[in-house]
This record gives structure tokens, C-alpha cells and sequence, in this order.
């Protein structure tokens, strides 16, 4: 498949590192040759230097060829530009990357596919859907639900009250005598392990759990942390980010708003009715006690800066907040959060790279998601009368080392795994796996 | 700061020259009745006419069109008070009228659409001038300026100043990219609406000429009637349930109106204010009607349609009468009273506070409660789901403010001029909200001719500021207007 990514930022960056892995031909367009010259020297790609608008440019990367264009820059008009062209030189789908929430409404979308661009993508609005996902439980770091949650991932920090603690995955299974539960990751520091059964838990792990419906209570008990229904959510940051979540959080939750600057806090007054904003620095820690930041169920910093959100996280969970959510920029942090004690932290280009990576597989896979830091993808395949694992039983698959089967899905029905199962044909199985043998899973299923 | 003064001149002129012919079109009236003031009419109208002819001839050479705000609240202040001026001709030279003082008092309150009248036998006034009368409030109502506007572009940019300085309410919203086409609709559905409403009349059985006349002065919310007991005369429940519901369409937001006609109901609902209105009128109108069912025994649907037609008519700042609302007991009568400070929609043709300044006021006076408990929250009040800036709440707090002094101030010197206390409150807030009947000597059955003259000059003064919204008169007393810069 060939592929062209325009912009190198870091959605671009992410999506052609995701890419690579997968064998595809991709080419790179940006406009800063330094960071071409970065890029083509970390990653199997090809690079052209120039403006993605520009006929020329397009053609050299020999667009009418090419089965997808990801217009990923940071300006929206170049995406969108940049689309319709390559859409119009031949290519076979395009994306473009949006921050105008007013492009997803339903009929500007139709209108946009009719102009060239198949789909839009817009990391605020990806992000503000990630955020009230992981609001879910206080108790838990991160979730994901499969087929509407008969079968779901748990995340949760192994902490010293807990009884995982210094228990090998083996030791574990003796806990689990109804088999409603199975770990498939453990984050470790910056390292992502896919646990066999001699692995033992640490102080302070992410652990990764695939569930079956009842055994997500028993996953919880794991932790000794407080468990609270949200109820209350402050966000810090009246940015795009912070608009898009105080909007999606505040149908379900009381939602507070803290913004610095006094126009923009009255322009977030005028489109979200909702939420009560609030004209404040972040920062002033006398003014957020005020303003109840001890009674809050969750903490959600989003403003620009990294750093401010990171600190006041901090603050927050030092003030008893339960779960905490903090923006980063820079990549590399995310992997600090478990050692700083944020809950979770996010990026909203990583989540849109993500976001990107699922619609190119779609077809392929079920469905797709990735975990906070861990450096994995978690898939949903389908087994069919062809493939190779077809009525094989788990052991005797050949599962690649750094892969793990969390459970099937059958007649609608969630069951975790054990080394004796049986996959039949119409099984939707979930895996979670290391980007660099995603290659190889697939092919189990073919 | 410099005044565009050939502008202002000009302008003035074409005013003149448009209520010149304005005064003109009653001659038919007048030919075909046969009862006199024909002659005063001709002279009436040419007098205006020629003069604003002259104005408009010597400062025909304009090097500058443009007009600012200030040249705007000018030229509608002069301008209303000029065609008041001249708009007494047809009362003084008929005779109808010989005192200028009560002529200008009944001009002022023609263009004002006050509806508040001096003459005690309106039937023996020639039909020629008691067109006149009925025309007057027809052109105050949409604004004489607004049809300027909508009649000669050659206003073209400035045009948007004299709307704003003329047109009651907040702010116009632009049914159309130029300000021209705007006032041009507006026209369109006040001059549609007017003769829906004459075709209604007739098919009551109302004479042509009452039918005529009357829908003129519905539809401005004026309340001048061409008889003595308004529409207590015709004794017709048809007839008063189609003013009813014209009183109220006057009333309504024009621009809703004309969505209204483009059949987008959802709009029309959407609207904030038009839905307390419309609630507001028909609880209000319930109250009083039970008042009415058990203070004077009339059966249920005269009570009703009573209730509802002196309510419709105080709401909208009409004054039409078809009973008299002072015999109805203390509570209805102190209730009529305050009715008065309600007015109806703005960009209506209704005169008063407007219900939307009332909406944001007690929006505003609520959230001031939650702004107590979170003293850094922006909290802004929200109408049509939309914030409202800080600035337009400001106004409209100095507006309601202003409003209230003036009444009280008003209220005092009209006791200073020897008028009794409750006919000092009614005819003082019946002026200031350009509604017609008042209370106690001046109540609906009543009329204004004992005041003393200068009550009435000062009730004139009263009605202007009520109908240009205070600002833009008062604005010209303001020491800020007058230096440069």
C-alpha cells in the first residue's frame, strides 16, 4: 500500500513510525527539511521537501498511485486543500486532520466526501472523547470496552495495599479460580511487558487486565485505591482540548471550567451552558481550594504548557482528587506518569495518530485501541473457516512472543482464554501485541 | 467632532416633503365625505411640503454623505419634532383643534402612537382630519425615518444610524445584508398586515371608514379611535377579537413576523422574548379575566374577552377601550397600572420598557445570586441560548434606571402642576410607554383636554422620549454631544 503523510509534526511522526512497522511505502511531505532529514534517518520512509498544496509536490510523490493521503500538517487549510487535490490527481482515499469541530456535523461531512476528503480527523475532539472515557471508574487508569463491553480491558497500578504484589502471574491464576479475568500487559517503568506465567508483579506496575463482565470486580480488588463514582470534574484550560471535554463531560457530569483569560472565558460561558467557568490562573492554589478542588472527583489539566499541567495534577491529587488526567506535549512524558503519580497523561497527536491507524486498518481489523503509555495495540480480529488458527487450540498456535491472546469473543458472548481453548471460525478474538509483530498475528488469521 | 449640518438640513427637508404628502392623501378622504377640511389640508400639505422643499433645495449641494451618530440622533429628534410641528396645520386651520397647545399634544401623541387624547367629541371632528390623526400614528408606528430609509437609498450607509436612533428595541436585526432591503421588508409586512386587518373590519360589519382607521392606529399600537368610546362603540365581539389578535401581532417582533411569513414557525418559537409574550399575555389575561368574571358579573366569555382586550391593548401599548378597566376592583386597577411598564416585543411597534429588557434584567438579578457564591465564575445571561455581552446588560440597567427616574421626577412635577396623585402616576407612565388611557381624570372613559397646558407640553415631551427610547433624545441634552471631540 502506499501511503502519503503530509506534515512531520508529531501526528505525522507517529503515524509513519506505526506505519513502517507495517511494511507499507510511505512517503513523507513537509516543509522543514531538518526534520525530514530526522525522520529519514530514524524510519524506512521516503521524504520530499515542499508545500503538500503544490501540485509538483504531489506528483513527485506520485499521488495518482497512491491508495491513502494523510493530510495530517497543523494548519487545517492545507489538510483540506491538500485532500481535494490529491483526491482529484488520482489518489484513492484521503484524511484530513480538522480542528473546526463544525466540519464532523453529519451534512458538512457528506458535502466534504463529495469535495475529495473520505475522512476528517480532529485531536481536540479525539482527545475530549478519551478523556470521559477514562472517567469511568476512579479506581481503574484506563478502559476500553469490547462489543459493548462483554468482554473489557482494565487497567489499575498495583500499589502497596495490593494483593498482587510480589505474585507471579502463576500465583495469580490461583486467585482466579473462575478464569473471568487474564493479564495482558504490565508497564513497567518506560517498559511494556507482555507477561508469561513465571512474571511477577511489582510496586507501582500498570497492570492490563481483559475481563469478562464479572470479572472486572474482582480485577478492582486488586487496588487498594479508593473507588468513587465521578460526579464532579474540574478542567484547567479553556483551549480547544478543554472546550471539546468540558462540552462531552458536562451532559453527564457538573463540570468547572478554570480559564485565565477573561475573553476567552466569556466566549466558553457562551457555547457551553453547562459548565461553570471560571476566571482564574490555574495556578493560584488558594483560588482552586476555593473553588472546591478537594470535593472534586476528577482533575483534568489541559491549558498549553506541559508543565502547568503536570504541577497542578499534582496539586490536585495532593488535595485528595482521585483521578487525575494531565495533557502532555512531549511524548516522552507519558511514560513519567505512573513515576509522578498523575493518573494518566495524554496526547492528543498520539491519539490521533491512533485514531488514523484504525481507519486505514479497518477492514482488516474489528477494531483497534491503544493503551495510555504502553507501547502496544490491542486488535479485534475475526476468525474465518480459512484461517490458520481455525479450530486450533490456543497452545498449540505458534503466538508470537511478544503478542497475547485476552479473550474471545463468541455468539456475543466474552470468555477469556487459556491454553486449552478452541478457536472456532466467526470468533472475534482480542490480542494485544507489540507494534513490531502485529505483522505476524495477522497472519494467524488469514 | 463636526456636524454634518447639510446632511441633517437635507434630511430634515425630505422628511417634511414626505409628510407634506402624507397630509395630501387625506384630500380624498375629505372630497368624498363632503365635511370640510379640504382647504386646511391642501395648505397643510403644501406648507409642509414647500418647506421641506426649501431645505432640501438649499443644502442640495452635499460634498459630504457622510453620517455619523451623532448627525443621526439629530436629525430623528428634529425631525419628530418638526413633522409635529407642521403635523398640527390640519387641526389648527379646520378649526377642529384652535388651541395650538392641544393640537401639538394630539400630533405629538399621533406620532408617538401614544393614543392619549384632548378632543372630547371625536365624532364631530371632519373625516378628513380624523384621517389624519389615524395617519399620523400609522407613520410613527414603523418609524418615518425607517420608511425614509426603506423609500431612498440614497441614504445608503447612514442609512444604518437613523435606524438604530428610530427603530425601538435593542438592536435591528438585518433581515438583509443592506439596511435599505431591511426596512423595506418591515414596511412590506406593516402596510400587508394593515390591510388584512381592514378586510377583518369590514367583515365585522365596522363602517369603511372606522375600518380604516382603526387598523391604521392597531397596527402602530397608536389607540386613536374615531369614536369617543372607542371601540366600546361598535359592541361587536368579532371586531374585538380581531383587534385582539392584531394588537398582538403589532406587538410581536416584526422580524419573527416576517419568518412568521416564511413559515419557519421553529424561529419564530425559538425566540425567547416572543414566547414570554405570548405566555405572559395569555396567564395575565386569565387572571384578569377571572377578576373581571367575579367584579362585575358579566358571563364567562365577556369576561374573558374583556380581560384579554384591555390587556392585549395595555401590553402592546395600544389603548384601545372597550371597557373600562378602573371600575374593576383595587387589585385590577394597580395591576393595569404596573402592566403598563411591561411593554411588548421589541422591534415591534410597541412602545414601553419591552418585555426583552425586563427578560435580561431579572435573568441578570438571578444570576447575581450564583455570581455571590463563585465571585471569579463568568457567569453571563444567556437569551435565545446565546450569552449576552456585559455591555448590553449595562444599558439595559441604565435604560430600566433611567426609565424609573424619569417617572418618578415626572410624577412629582406633574403634582407641582396642581394634577391629582393617581392621575399624575397614570398619565406620566400611559405617556412615557406611548399607551393612551391612563388612570383617575385621564382613565380609558376620560381624556387629557383639562390638564393644564403645561402638563401637556411637558406629557408631549414625556411621549417623544418614551418613543425614541430615551437614549436618543436624551443623548442631545448630554454635554458630551455638543463638545468636539
Amino acid at each position: 500500500m502506499r501511503i502519503i503523510i503530509a506534515g512531520a509534526g508529531e501526528v505525522g511522526y507517529h503515524l509513519a513510525k506505526l506505519l513502517a512497522y507495517e511494511k507499507q511505502d510511505i512517503v513523507l511531505i513537509d516543509t522543514d527539511k531538518d526534520k525530514l532529514t530526522q525522520v529519514a534517518n530514524s524510519m524506512d520512509v521516503a521524504v520530499i521537501h515542499g508545500n503538500a498544496t503544490y501540485f509538483s509536490v504531489l506528483e513527485e510523490a506520485q499521488v495518482s498511485k497512491a491508495n491513502l493521503v494523510l493530510a495530517v500538517t497543523s494548519s487545517e487549510e492545507t489538510n483540506i486543500a491538500c485532500s481535494i487535490i490529491s483526491k482529484q490527481l488520482g489518489a484513492k482515499r484521503t484524511v484530513a486532520r480538522i480542528s473546526n469541530i463544525e466540519f464532523l456535523l453529519k451534512k458538512e461531512k457528506n458535502l466534504l466526501k463529495q469535495m475529495g476528503i473520505d475522512e476528517l480527523i480532529s485531536p481536540e475532539s479525539l482527545a475530549a472523547r478519551e478523556i470521559k472515557r477514562l472517567l469511568k471508574e476512579t479506581a481503574i487508569t484506563d478502559t476500553f470496552d469490547f462489543d459493548h463491553g462483554v468482554l473489557s480491558l482494565v487497567g489499575i497500578i498495583v500499589d502497596e495495599g495490593s494483593v498482587l504484589h510480589d505474585k507471579s502471574i502463576w500465583e495469580l491464576a490461583h486467585l482466579n479460580p473462575d478464569h473471568n479475568f487474564i493479564t495482558v500487559a504490565i508497564l513497567r517503568n518506560n517498559e511494556t511487558i507482555i507477561p508469561r506465567g513465571n512474571t511477577v508483579f511489582h510496586l507501582n506496575d500498570h497492570a492490563y487486565f481483559i475481563a469478562e463482565p464479572d470479572g472486572i470486580e474482582h480485577v478492582l480488588s486488586f487496588t487498594s485505591r479508593e473507588r468513587r463514582t465521578i460526579k464532579k470534574v474540574m478542567v484547567l484550560g479553556g483551549s480547544k482540548i478543554g472546550f471539546h471535554t468540558a462540552r462531552k463531560l458536562s451532559i453527564k457530569y457538573r463540570v468547572k471550567l478554570i480559564e485565565k483569560d477573561k475573553e476567552k472565558c466569556f466566549e466558553l460561558a457562551d457555547k457551553l451552558p453547562g459548565t461553570l467557568i471560571i476566571n482564574a490562573d490555574g495556578s493560584d492554589v488558594d483560588l482552586l481550594k476555593s473553588e472546591g478542588i478537594a470535593e472534586m472527583d476528577a482533575f483534568i489539566a489541559v491549558t498549553g504548557n506541559s508543565e502547568t499541567n503536570i504541577i497542578s495534577c499534582l496539586l490536585a491529587k495532593n488535595q485528595g482528587v482521585p483521578k487525575t488526567i494531565a495533557l502532555v506535549e512531549n511524548i516522552d512524558y507519558i511514560h513519567l506518569s505512573q513515576n509522578v503519580g498523575v493518573d494518566t497523561m495524554i496526547n492528543k497527536k498520539l491519539i490521533a495518530a491512533n485514531f488514523t491507524f484504525r481507519y486505514i486498518r479497518q477492514g482488516e481489523v474489528l477494531d483497534l485501541t491503544s493503551i495510555h503509555g504502553v507501547d502496544a495495540e490491542i486488535l479485534e480480529y475475526e476468525v474465518s473457516e480459512s484461517s490458520y488458527i481455525a479450530e486450533k487450540e490456543l497452545k498449540d498456535v505458534d503466538f508470537p512472543k511478544s503478542a497475547i491472546v485476552g479473550g474471545v469473543i463468541r455468539k456475543g458472548q466474552g470468555h477469556t482464554t487459556m491454553g486449552g481453548f478452541q478457536f472456532k471460525p466467526k470468533d472475534r478474538v482480542v490480542v494485544l501485541s507489540k507494534p513490531e509483530c502485529i505483522g505476524k498475528v495477522e497472519r494467524l488469521f488469514k | 467632532m463636526k456636524f454634518n449640518f447639510k446632511i441633517v438640513v437635507s434630511l430634515l427637508g425630505i422628511l417634511l416633503v414626505i409628510n407634506g404628502g402624507f397630509m395630501l392623501m387625506c384630500l380624498p378622504v375629505s372630497l368624498i365625505y363632503h365635511e370640510g377640511g379640504v382647504v386646511p389640508l391642501i395648505i397643510s400639505g403644501l406648507v409642509s411640503a414647500s418647506i421641506g422643499g426649501i431645505l432640501w433645495w438649499s443644502a442640495r449641494k452635499r460634498t459630504d454623505d457622510n453620517l455619523s451618530k451623532r448627525d443621526g440622533y439629530l436629525i430623528v429628534t428634529l425631525g419628530w419634532l418638526g413633522m409635529s410641528l407642521v403635523g398640527t396645520l390640519p387641526f389648527l386651520l379646520s378649526g377642529a383643534i384652535p388651541n395650538f397647545t392641544n393640537a401639538f399634544f394630539e400630533t405629538l401623541s399621533g406620532f408617538t402612537t401614544t393614543g392619549a387624547s384632548i378632543l372630547n367629541d371625536i365624532e364631530s371632528v371632519p373625516k378628513g382630519i380624523l384621517f389624519w390623526r389615524s395617519l399620523t400614528q400609522w407613520m410613527g408606528g414603523m418609524g418615518i425615518i425607517v420608511l425614509a430609509v426603506a423609500i431612498l437609498p440614497l441614504l445608503g450607509i447612514g442609512g444604518m444610524q437613523l435606524f438604530v436612533a428610530e427603530a425601538p428595541g435593542l438592536k435591528p436585526d438585518k433581515l438583509q445584508p443592506r439596511i435599505t432591503a431591511t426596512a423595506r421588508r418591515l414596511w412590506i409586512i406593516y402596510v400587508g398586515l394593515t390591510c388584512a386587518e381592514f378586510v377583518l373590519l369590514i367583515i365585522g360589519g365596522m363602517p369603511v371608514f372606522d375600518a380604516i382607521n382603526h387598523s391604521l392606529t392597531t397596527m402602530a399600537t397608536g389607540g386613536f379611535s374615531t369614536r369617543q368610546e372607542s371601540i366600546a362603540y361598535f359592541n361587536s365581539p368579532f371586531i374585538q377579537y380581531v383587534l385582539i389578535i392584531f394588537m398582538f401581532l403589532a406587538g410581536t417582533n416584526f422580524t419573527l413576523t416576517y419568518y412568521g411569513f416564511k413559515g419557519k414557525f421553529g424561529r419564530v418559537w425559538a425566540n425567547e422574548e416572543f414566547r414570554v409574550y405570548m405566555i405572559g399575555t395569555l396567564i395575565l389575561g386569565a387572571i384578569v379575566s377571572v377578576g373581571v368574571y367575579f367584579n362585575t358579573g358579566s358571563d364567562i366569555e365577556r369576561s374573558f374577552r374583556n380581560a384579554m382586550f384591555q390587556v392585549v391593548s395595555i401590553i402592546t401599548t395600544t389603548g384601545f377601550v372597550s371597557a373600562d378597566y378602573t371600575l374593576w376592583g383595587p387589585f385590577l386597577s394597580i395591576l393595569f397600572f404596573m402592566l403598563m411598564f411591561l411593554g411588548a416585543s421589541a422591534g415591534s411597534t410597541a412602545g414601553g420598557v419591552k418585555i426583552v429588557r425586563h427578560i435580561l434584567l431579572l435573568k441578570n438579578g438571578i444570576l447575581e445570586l450564583k455570581r455571590q457564591l463563585h465571585p471569579s465564575a463568568i457567569i453571563p445571561v444567556r437569551l435565545n441560548n446565546k450569552a449576552v455581552s456585559p455591555e448590553i446588560t449595562y444599558n439595559v440597567l441604565g435604560f430600566i434606571m433611567i426609565y424609573l427616574t424619569i417617572f418618578v421626577t415626572s410624577t412629582c412635577i406633574m403634582g407641582l402642576l396642581g394634577v391629582d396623585f393617581v392621575t399624575a402616576l397614570g398619565s406620566v407612565a400611559t405617556s412615557l410607554g406611548n399607551i393612551g388611557p391612563g388612570f383617575g381624570s385621564v382613565g380609558p372613559v376620560n381624556n387629557f383636554a383639562h390638564l393644564p397646558s403645561a402638563g401637556k407640553w411637558f406629557l408631549s415631551f414625556l411621549m417623544l422620549l418614551g418613543r425614541l427610547e430615551l437614549f436618543t433624545v436624551l443623548i442631545l441634552v448630554t454635554p458630551y454631544f455638543w463638545t468636539r471631540n
